[in-house]
């Protein structure tokens, strides 16, 4: 089985915080991670991998210095890994990164599975891996929190609901997005850490995928961010007065009028 | 799917909102959606339009005109019982290709964060996630899409000036719905689905309800909260007492839900669901940023610590500095005495 996992390197999103006078993100100083919820996507398929054989492709659209997390997927199993690299995608939206890694994967070739993580934590959008099944025009699941079996090409798989979680069962190829509960992912081995060392990262710019100029990065994003801010600050450590009896009295008198 | 500039925008008209409907029942926050259109609506001059699918809905389509909406496509059928993303997906990007609505609204519920960002890229349309706030910007009519992103920790506001429909997904219990006027008129389109656009690569297998999970943490009115301040999971039995004796639903921080003691559709924060609860009782939770990235939009915090200096009294309404097991008991005593 060909596992393709799509990764991408956030700002440690803890740490990114508004420049007051500049109102521009200040990424100063940031750690790069791998997404979180791509190292549960990664492992999951370097677990699928190991129990199903097959290869595994991490791809990730992005900066050169995306290379050091490219290397810690191959640290933690991924047999190859690719760099989607123009400054030409810069500024890209959820609608322009799948275009840019739809050509990208018709370029790395045939795959029967293709693992997400349920969204990035520095957009927050979740829209990658479902745009990005649309274009290839295969079906998708999203919030898988486990793959159940794999057999006769088919995946069956736990999608959680607000209500609970279905269980589906779906035809390779497929795209799937994955929750943290899927898995504990590893810590890099020593092998894979030699082998990362030494990899030779394939690389593809906009012209090697033969991207459309007008349907990838700024330009090519039909949503456009026009303002950023600081959200409001709130609240505004109110305690109560008096001994601990009546302050938890004091404190029933404020949560009455939300009994039901 | 090469991109097409869509020139004329101005064939582009009115405003849409997705209604959730499942098992019977329809998603709270598509009352909400119907609220927020129908001011938008208005701002533009324009019909609100509402789109149900799902399956045995009764009078559920009389409901959403009670609530606002002027139009109700329904499309009510067995295939869409369960929830398979390529089938509604289809069914939604036809329907809004034959109509073409300016504006189209979802909750940013777990089924409509799945399925409605397909729908945008076979519209080749803009899609802002998981809105909080949305407006008409005067000069243009364009529609002002205010989100959370980076954990909670930055606002940004988004347009899609060149491309329609401009499409959002909305966070539940941020928009307010209006009053039921059964005096409200409106017309219901009865839609039959393509026999193409049903058949499906996805078969549910099973839906598994569970019991604790089945009330949606962000669909609650009052969320009671625990941390790993309770110390154990017969600790966090104090929550669920709390909550009972409110009538409330229970929620936990994540190192509630990687103890194991409660599941994980029950964590709030950056990595597990964001709520805007009413009210939000934070017991033995520290408050630290990706947890407050998921529940600083409710309406009032209260915050039992026993430290002082927990950061969580920093986003708290109200707060008491002290010692849960002593706090807690005494607190479900009194609430149950005043009942
Ligand atoms: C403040 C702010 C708000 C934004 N709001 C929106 C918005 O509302 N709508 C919108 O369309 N865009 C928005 N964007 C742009 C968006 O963040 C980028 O398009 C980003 O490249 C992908 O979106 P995401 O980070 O939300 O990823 P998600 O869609 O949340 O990512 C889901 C999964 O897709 C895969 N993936 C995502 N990006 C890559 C990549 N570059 N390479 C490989 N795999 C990847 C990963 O597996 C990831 O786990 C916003 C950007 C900013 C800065
Ligand atoms: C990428 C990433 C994503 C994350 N996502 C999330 C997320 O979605 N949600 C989330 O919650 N966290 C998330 N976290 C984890 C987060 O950083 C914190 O570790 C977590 O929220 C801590 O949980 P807590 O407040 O329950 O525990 P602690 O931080 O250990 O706090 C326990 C609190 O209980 C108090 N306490 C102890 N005993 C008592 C007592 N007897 N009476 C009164 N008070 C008492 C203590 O003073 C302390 O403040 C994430 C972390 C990372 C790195």
């Amino acid at each position: 089985m060909k596992i393709i996992v799509c990764i991408k390197q956030v700002p440690d999103t803890k740490d990114v915080r508004l420049d007051p006078e500049t109102n521009t993100l200040a990424r100063e100083g940031v750690e790069s991670i791998m997404n979180p919820y791509d190292q549960h996507a990664l492992e999951e398929a370097v677990r699928l991998k190991e129990q199903y054989g097959g290869e595994v492709v991490a791809v990730t659209m992005g900066p050169p210095q995306a290379e050091e997390m490219l290397r810690l997927a191959v640290s933690c199993g991924a047999d190859d890994v690719v760099l989607v690299s123009d400054r030409s995608f810069a500024g890209a939206d959820t609608w322009a990164t799948s275009y840019t890694l739809e050509k990208a994967l018709k370029k790395i070739g045939d795959f029967d599975l293709i693992l997400c993580g349920k969204q990035a934590i520095d957009g927050d959008t979740a829209q990658v891996g479902p745009g990005l099944a649309t274009r290839l025009d295969i079906p998708y699941i999203t919030c898988v929190q486990k793959i159940r079996e794999f057999t006769e090409n088919k995946l069956v798989l736990e999608r959680m609901m607000d209500d609970g979680f279905d269980v589906v069962r779906v035809e390779c190829p497929l795209l799937v997005t994955v929750v943290k509960d899927i898995n504990e992912p590893r810590v890099p081995s020593l092998k894979g850490k030699m082998r990362a060392k030494k990899i030779d990262i394939t690389k593809l710019s906009a012209d090697d995928i033969g991207a459309d100029p007008a349907c990838i990065g700024l330009p090519g994003s039909p949503t456009k961010v026009v303002k950023v801010f600081a959200p409001e600050p709130r609240g505004g450590r109110a305690v109560f007065e008096g001994n601990l009896d009546e302050q938890i009295d004091q404190l029933v008198d404020k949560l009455m009028p939300y009994l039901s | 799917m090469e991109k097409t500039v869509q020139q004329d925008l101005s064939s582009w008209q009115g405003v849409w909102v997705y209604c959730e409907f499942r098992r019977g029942e329809l998603a709270p926050v598509a009352l909400e959606l119907l609220g927020a259109g129908r001011r938008l609506a208005d701002k533009r001059g324009v019909p609100l339009g509402a789109v149900l699918i799902g399956y045995q809905t009764g009078d559920t389509a009389a409901q959403l005109i009670g609530h606002g909406a002027d139009t109700v496509f329904v499309v009510d059928c067995e295939p869409m019982q369960v929830f398979r993303e390529d089938v509604y997906s289809r069914v939604l990007t036809s329907l809004i290709r034959s109509h073409k609505p300016e504006i189209v609204l979802a909750g940013a519920t777990a089924i409509g964060r799945s399925f409605i960002p397909g729908v945008a890229v076979k519209l080749n349309a803009g899609l802002t996630a998981d809105c909080t706030g949305l407006e008409i910007r005067e000069e243009d009519g364009a529609l002002l899409q205010t989100r959370p992103a980076f954990g909670g920790n930055i606002m940004a506001t988004i347009v899609c000036e060149d491309s329609r429909p401009q499409m959002a997904t909305v966070r539940p219990k941020v928009m307010k719905a209006l009053e039921f006027d059964k005096a409200r008129d409106g017309e219901i389109v009865p839609v039959e689905p393509e026999p193409d656009q049903i058949t499906s690569c996805i078969e549910v297998v099973e839906e598994v309800v569970s019991e604790e999970v089945s009330v949606n943490i962000q669909e609650a009115d009052v969320l009671i909260s625990g941390g790993r301040g309770l110390e154990s999971e017969k600790g966090f039995d104090l929550i669920r007492e709390l909550a009972n004796a409110m009538g409330a639903k229970v929620s936990a921080s994540r190192a509630v839900v990687d103890a194991g003691w409660i599941p994980y559709p029950h964590q709030v924060g950056q990595t597990g669901k964001t709520v805007a609860p009413k009210l939000y009782i934070a017991c033995g939770i520290s408050g630290a940023i990706q947890h407050v990235a998921g529940m600083q939009s409710a309406e009032t915090v209260v915050a039992i610590n026993r430290d002082e200096n927990a950061t969580i009294f920093d986003v708290a309404d109200y707060g008491i500095v002290g010692d849960l097991f002593e706090i807690l008991p005494k607190l479900i005593r009194k609430i149950e005495e005043r009942r």
